[in-house]
């Protein structure tokens, strides 16, 4: 049996509300593809049929499994380049400037997916400005639990370091587990990963110097783009960074930021009194 | 991930090279032609992990390991299944009819990216030697064997150490 | 651009120079090192060299050896394209003087990254 149009419905209203995401109609295929695996994991052939089980009786096990499925983890290392190499270029060396000695610097990953966002700081921190690293804490969150423990973990398939990952790198932070490879423990130590929804609100963090709210936003309506660039801006120090990712910009969504280049890369910064 | 289990066995044994079965399990073995074939073949296209029957015209491919372990990894398929193996391989590069010769050549390359990350999980350093196809080497006892569903047609995976059992003829 | 495939498996050959002309490359392709460095002395001196590790008559080690032992080649960036996975390898080919290393399989987006960060993507590709 395919997707039916009310199964549709409901997951389409059960992912909005638990995660803000908008799933467009026309989007059957990936709900039918996504859930596949969960319904036959738990013995159940077809996707409809799961769906309404859950519908009839609802577990907010089954729930979560349903919103994380529907969400595209899709990531890489380096991801377009250019709003990591400005990091060390422009924006640590800026913030190093203008903050204590002793003072500590902290970097949110927002949406870190896997773990390849904020490993990528911490390695590039790690070879072009060690004396910093220790005053350096790295965050990263996901809504996804399995996303979160996967960044947690540090480890990666050789599809994913294949990704983006400068050969020199992997072969300097990297060691071989089995099939897959396992970032250095010191790396692992920089980066905090938890689970935080974006379109709740948000737990007390930071506050942070730096944040990468990339390809994310993207998911979302207008009003969750809003709320969501206004309560990463109340985190965030008068001073910080935020990097978007390359589609995703604050211009016509929230006119609190500056957008700044830095080398070929655009940052947004918060306007003061704002 | 797999490990050396530290047993009586092994000490008593400590002259003799480890066996594949202690070296790597099925799991890492499925994953690493999971992998090959998610990147190779297409994106989606999964491998079931259940025994079918190879047809009699199987054909196999293989790479020897030559390092602290010895052996080869072998691929083997029915002929047709290594012919569309070579066409999505190819994907639109593939020409309209596709040679005996690049048939062969796209079984051994699959043999030579699986048997390269096999190698990498086994103790090492060791070299990897050039595809080879034909029928079979016959396997001895020291093997690993996974057998799998590629649409429905079945292939196998084996790694045969060399200790145990003659590998060539 | 230009990009000289080394792969001693036909197959493999045809799948690395199709990823590389769909980014816009005129590639040439060899079957093993030495006909890899016959197309050098040619005087055909390609931007990139994508190279496998084993291969008949010289091997990819070699190949990228005796490319750094010349000082005419100096502009030729190496990427292995291998199955070798070994991390110590890895190491090896770096240490013999090349930039980048692609583990097999490997899917065409991970071809696009390198070349990203190699700086050798193109202009006209649109990412
Ligand atoms: C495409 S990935 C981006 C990963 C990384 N930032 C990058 O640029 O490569 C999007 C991630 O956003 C997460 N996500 C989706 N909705 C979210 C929400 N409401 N709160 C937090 N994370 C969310 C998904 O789980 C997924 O891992």
């Amino acid at each position: 049996m395919t997707l039916t149009a009310t199964s549709f419905d409901w997951v389409r209203a059960l992912v909005h509300r638990e995660s803000a995401i908008v799933l467009q109609p026309g989007k059957e295929y990936l709900v039918e593809a996504r859930l596949l695996p969960i319904a036959r994991q738990r013995g159940i052939a077809d996707v409809s049929t799961f769906v309404e089980s859950v519908r009839s009786r609802p577990d907010t096990d089954s729930m979560r499994c349903i919103v994380e499925a529907l969400t595209t983890n899709e990531t890489s290392w380096f991801r377009d380049g250019d709003p990591f190499t400005a990091l060390t270029s422009t924006v640590m060396p800026a913030l190093l400037a203008a903050r204590g000695p002793n003072e500590r610097l902290q970097i949110w990953s927002a949406a870190c997916s896997s773990g390849q966002e904020a490993y990528t700081i911490a390695m590039l921190l790690v070879d072009s400005m060690p004396s910093a690293t220790t005053r350096v804490s790295i965050t990263a969150t996901d809504l996804s639990r399995e996303m979160v423990a996967r960044t947690k973990a540090g480890r990666f398939s050789q599809l994913e370091v294949n990704r983006g990952l400068p050969a020199p790198m992997l072969v300097r932070h990297f060691t071989r587990a089995g099939n897959e490879w396992e970032v250095a423990p010191a790396l692992r130590r920089m980066v905090t990963a938890t689970e935080c929804n974006l379109a709740a609100p948000l737990p007390r963090m930071g506050p942070f110097d730096v944040v990468y709210l990339r390809n994310v936003l993207i998911y979302f309506d207008l009003p969750t783009k809003q709320v969501i660039l206004r309560r990463v801006r109340e985190l965030m120090r008068p001073d910080g960074w935020l990097f978007l990712g390359a589609a995703e910009t604050t211009l016509g969504v929230d006119d609190s930021w500056e957008r700044v280049v830095v080398g070929r890369s655009s940052a947004y910064r918060p306007i003061k009194g704002k | 991930m797999t490990e050396l289990h530290d047993t009586g066995e092994r000490r008593r044994t400590s002259d003799t090279p480890p066996s594949i079965t202690d070296l790597i399990d099925e799991e890492t073995v499925r994953s690493i032609v999971q992998e090959a074939w998610s990147a190779l073949i297409g994106e989606d296209e999964l491998l079931v992990p259940l025994p079918g029957g190879l047809p009699e015209n199987a054909v196999s491919s293989w790479v020897h390991v030559a390092g602290p372990w010895n052996g080869i990894v072998v691929l083997t398929c029915g002929r047709s299944t290594a012919e569309q193996l070579s066409r999505e391989l190819l994907k639109e590069h593939a020409p309209p009819v596709i040679e005996d010769e690049d048939i062969e050549d796209a079984l051994g390359e699959l043999a030579n990216v699986v048997g390269g990350n096999v190698k990498a999980v086994l103790p090492g350093p060791s070299a990897l030697g050039l595809p080879e196809v034909g029928s079979a080497p016959v396997a001895g006892s020291d093997t690993r064997r996974v057998d799998l569903l590629w649409r429905g047609q079945s292939l196998t995976i084996s790694v045969q150490g060399s200790a145990g059992a003659p590998l060539d003829q | 651009m230009r990009a000289l495939v080394i792969d001693d498996s036909r197959v493999m050959r045809r799948i690395v120079a199709g990823i590389l002309e769909d980014l816009g490359y005129e590639v040439q392709q060899a079957g093993h090192g030495r006909e890899g460095l016959d197309v050098l002395n040619g005087g055909w001196v390609p931007e990139l060299a994508c190279v496998d590790w084993n291969m008949p008559v010289m091997d990819g080690l070699q190949f990228v050896s005796a490319v750094r032992s010349n000082p005419a080649w100096r502009q030729v960036t190496i990427m292995m394209v291998t199955s070798e996975s070994e991390h110590g390898q890895i190491v090896r080919a770096l240490a013999a003087g090349a930039h980048e290393y692609v583990i097999k399989p490997f899917t065409a987006d991970a071809i696009r990254d390198k070349l990203a960060l190699l700086g050798l993507l193109p202009e006209e590709v649109v990412l």
